[in-house]
């Protein structure tokens, strides 16, 4: 498949015709979604009739947008309007949205063709895509293995060629995770450059839309065209946005890249090899690796699970039957109506909901809620320092590469661990990407992750377009 | 950590989610490994850290009301029971 760059140059130049590249993705879709579940419903005679009317629109001689074309997944906890959003729960099935998510109404104005909506975790809690009302996800570079999550439709849709691009949404990595296990390039910019209006919010402080594409350069036309302040989301930044895919720098001279002290202790050998033959690599390219030092990231894991649990309880309480979901007929009062109507829930969601509320709650509250939440400004200062040494971080994606179905079942702590590099982002509200960097022995792909400060993405992007072409 | 004391099914129960009993069990195994994990938190010294920082982000627009009809009837489409122009829910007070 061809990347979003190029569709969107072929389309823009008559190379190419939106129709083409609609019916092309569309065609992968159909023969590969049987065995890879990345798609939960397309949308193809309405895709094909926006490609239509963008082509007319060129043949009229009117200037296309800079994603002219370009067919694009999007997760399934993003509204388009008059479409259905599940965010892959029973609690959601028969949800339509009434309005748009502001980054699909950039999308459309920047003339991509959105083709359907993505698997997912339910409700984007998970990190392996096994608890979709839809069932797993499966990766494509093998698909007895998860292809991570929670965004795993998103990552796998873009790995299989399905299209050349596709949204996610990253609370602890669930934009990053995913990229590394299926081979592919993951960003969630800083906390605030991209508006949550109309995405169904999990973690109200962490939560943040990414990109999921076959390259840096795709990736960074995509975001560009996502960031900027939003009078509907009070949290989006009014800084202004760069072209991030016009300002790579001729080279890496002179980049100082930390590699936090402690970081690959405990990592198993051929993900650490991986990470440390890219730092030769970096080296090779000219930067400079310094060691930084963030001693409270170690927190990072049991931090974000509280004021994540914590948020959700509060932002799933609408899910009542009244304002949203389900409302079971049987109930005969208050208490049953709630209960009743959350019977919908997956486990996984059920569990998040209950720790959340245990953490928030009178007795708790002090020695678990605010001190996460302390803790959590301790980290965010941590960064801050090492970013007066560095300019960028460098560390794994994820400890490990993708995992077997099925694997870890019983031991959802282990599942947790996966997002012990992501979450550090989330928490701290930095800008990360992930970027494929080999393969481990079974063929598996290895995820390389660097840091910037927040409103710095131009230089994780920088670096991961330099390392990518070095790869 | 008080936590740890916390019983999965009193804790659904204040939550308002219903859990079978098979869940009950699992849950009660997994959330005694989670807060026990969580328990680490306690070992930072925090004491520099002001109780409430309010992040840059935080920015604040007048609150002023406005009324969109059009979305105003999506919103009360989407509803499953309806009338009129009004949302309709059983009454269970």
């Amino acid at each position: 498949m061809r990347t979003v760059f190029e569709i969107a140059q072929a389309v823009q130049t008559g190379k190419l015709t939106a129709r083409q590249a609609v019916a092309e993705s569309l065609g992968k879709i159909k023969e590969l979604n049987p065995q890879i579940n990345a798609f939960v419903e397309t949308w193809p005679e309405e895709a094909l009739r926006r490609a239509d009317e963008i082509d007319a629109r060129r043949a009229r001689g009117e200037k296309l947008g800079p994603l002219a074309g370009v067919p694009v997944g999007i997760k399934d906890n993003i509204l388009y309007k008059g479409h259905k959003a599940s965010c892959c729960s029973k609690m959601l099935e028969n949800y339509v949205a009434p309005y748009s998510a502001t980054v699909v109404e950039k999308l459309l104005a920047a003339d991509a063709v959105i083709v359907g909506r993505t698997n997912m975790d339910e409700f984007a809690m998970g990190s392996s895509n096994q608890t979709s009302v839809y069932g797993p996800v499966h990766n494509p570079v093998d698909f007895g293995r998860v292809p991570g999550g929670s965004s795993g439709g998103s990552a796998a849709a873009v790995a299989a060629g399905m299209v050349p691009a596709a949204l996610g949404t990253d609370t602890g990595g669930s934009v990053r995770q995913p990229a590394a296990f299926c081979g592919v390039v993951g960003v969630k910019p800083g906390y605030g450059r991209i508006s949550r209006y109309g995405v169904v919010a999990f973690s109200s402080s962490a939560d943040q839309v990414g990109v999921l594409a076959a390259d840096v350069k795709s990736a960074a036309l995509m975001l560009e065209t996502l960031c900027g302040r939003d009078e509907n989301d009070s949290t989006s930044l009014e800084d202004k946005v760069p072209s991030f895919s016009q300002n790579f720098t001729p080279s890496l001279a002179g980049l100082r890249v930390g590699m936090p002290k402690g970081f690959l202790d405990d990592l198993g050998e051929e993900v650490k090899e991986k990470i440390l033959a890219a730092a030769d690599k970096l080296k090779d390219l000219g930067a400079q690796i310094v060691e930084v030092e963030v001693p409270h990231a170690k927190y990072s894991a049991p931090c974000y699970y509280i004021i994540t649990s914590a948020e959700a309880s509060s932002n799933l309480a609408r899910f009542d039957g009244i304002r949203y979901g389900y409302a079971d007929p049987a109930a005969q009062n208050l208490n049953d109506q709630y209960e009743l109507d959350r019977a919908p829930f997956g486990f996984e969601v059920k569990k998040r909901i209950i720790i959340g509320s245990t953490a928030l709650k009178a007795e708790n509250y002090a020695e678990c809620y605010l001190q996460a939440v302390k803790v959590r400004e301790l980290i965010k200062r941590d960064f801050a320092k090492a970013f007066e040494k560095a300019d960028v971080i460098l560390t794994p994606t994820s400890p490990t590469t993708a995992f077997r179905l099925g694997e870890h079942k019983d031991n959802p702590l282990a599942v947790y661990l996966a997002d012990l590099y992501t979450c550090q982002g989330n928490i701290g509200g930095l800008a990360g990407i992930s970027v494929p960097c080999g393969n481990d022995g079974l063929g598996l792909p290895v995820g390389l992750q660097f840091y910037g400060p927040i409103l710095q993405e131009e230089k994780i992007l920088n670096a991961a377009y330099h390392f990518e072409k070095a790869l | 950590m008080r936590l740890e004391q916390d019983n999965a099914a009193q804790c659904a129960r204040m939550a308002k989610i219903r859990l079978t009993e098979e869940e009950t069990a699992v849950f009660q195994r997994e959330m005694q490994e989670l807060f026990g994990w969580v328990k680490q938190l306690a070992e930072v010294d925090v004491s520099s850290v002001e109780e409430t920082a309010v992040s840059r982000a935080a920015y604040l627009r007048p609150d002023e009301p406005v009324c969109d009809q059009a979305l105003s009837s999506e919103l009360v489409n989407a509803f499953n029971g309806r009338e009129n122009s009004c949302a309709k829910v059983k009454k269970v007070l």
